[in-house]
């Protein structure tokens, strides 16, 4: 009410808040938890099939005897890739988001309190196959790694472009299938480095384990500085 | 459809802010939504229409600011307009070192008692 002369007026409050805030600060939270603990963490982003549970499991096989390695696996429904990756041989945890297209900071800092991820380990987080929702949210991972298989065609920067400008490295998966399918890899490259310069690319078959030695080792060099890093 | 999510988080931190300040009513809230956020504003805009019955938010006026994407020439330092991601600059063809605006998603101010 105004008090001059009793008329109806509203409060105007200047708030300039990012609705993303929460997820962030959470986010921060659990970046801060892997860092202490000295824990390497990727997220895993692609469409559904572009192959992130089979290179998990191939990963896994490669670098079990040397590494501890836990896997967070987002889907909407089911345990299956759960399964798979325990199959091979490392501890998983699943969240099923439901209705949810995406994993959050918040989801993933409930499944830390559930699953004991050992100091010095390596976690990997399978995202919601979904080239959309996930690039607006931050998990608190050191890398953001985005798989996009030849099958899905070289246009996919073109119409995911968030997702191409929010990662670290694209793993270029199903190789093996290049000489069926239409895919021009440096046209591919040359969309993505539009939206995003600093763009790594790893080219990689799930299948045949073709180019999963540079993904390894770009692992083992990530290990090592995180490792050095006091 | 990340923009349901990002509806809800809008009224809950909403929702947050009125018990904090002990609000009654709010009559208007002013979100901006930048151009290249990522986030689709019609849809935004439908999907909290959809949801807020019955919740703080459900007698206010929703107000949409769009701001333009806007970049800075990476080779030729001119300031342009970004329609999307992929917009280059239009006097060189160079990609843009820096977005100077378009990424905001953010609630700037409510109406309220
Ligand atoms: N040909 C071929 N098929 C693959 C490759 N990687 C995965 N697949 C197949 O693609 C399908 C989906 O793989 P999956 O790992 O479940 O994908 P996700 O949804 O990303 O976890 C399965 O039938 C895999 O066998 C690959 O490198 N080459
Ligand atoms: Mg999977
Ligand atoms: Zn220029």
């Amino acid at each position: 009410m105004c008090e001059t002369c009793g008329c109806h007026q509203p409060r105007e409050i200047e708030l300039n808040r990012d609705i993303l805030s929460e997820n962030n600060r959470i986010a921060e939270h659990n970046r801060g938890f892997f860092k202490e603990k000295k824990i390497l963490c990727f997220n895993m982003v692609s469409s559904p099939g572009s192959g992130k549970t089979t290179l998990l499991e191939k990963t896994i096989t490669a670098m079990n005897h040397d590494e501890k390695l836990f896997v967070i696996e987002g889907d909407q429904q089911t345990t299956m890739d759960a399964d798979r990756i325990e199959k091979a041989g490392a501890p998983a945890i699943q969240i099923n988001t439901g209705s949810g297209c995406h994993l959050d900071a918040h989801m993933i800092h409930e499944a830390l309190e559930k699953m004991e991820v050992k100091d010095h380990s390596i976690l990997f987080i399978e995202n919601v196959g979904n080239l959309v929702c996930p690039a607006l949210f931050d998990l608190g991972e050191k890398k953001r790694v985005l798989m996009i298989s030849v099958t899905e065609g070289d246009d996919k920067p073109l119409k995911y472009p968030y997702m191409f400008s929010s990662s670290h490295l694209c793993l270029i998966n199903k190789i093996d299938l290049l000489p069926y399918v239409e895919f021009d890899i440096e046209k591919f490259k040359e969309y993505a480095l539009i939206v995003n310069p600093d763009l790594k690319f790893i080219p990689v078959s799930a299948k045949t384990g073709d180019g999963l030695e540079k993904w390894t080792n770009f692992i083992y060099d990530l290990r090592s500085t995180i490792s050095s890093d006091l | 459809m990340h923009e349901l999510s990002l509806a809800w988080d809008v009224i809950e931190m909403i929702s947050h802010e009125a018990e904090e300040r002990r609000l009654k009513a709010i009559y208007e809230i002013r979100i901006e939504i930048g151009l290249i956020s990522g986030v689709e504003a019609d849809t935004f805009s439908s999907v909290l229409d959809m949801i807020r019955g019955k919740t703080i938010l459900e007698q206010a006026r929703i107000d949409i600011i769009r701001t333009p994407g806007k970049g800075r020439c990476s080779t030729c330092n001119l300031e342009f307009l970004m329609q999307d991601l992929f917009t280059l600059c239009p006097r060189c063809g160079s990609i843009p070192s820096s977005i100077l605006s378009g990424k905001e998603f953010r609630v700037l101010s409510l109406q309220a008692d």
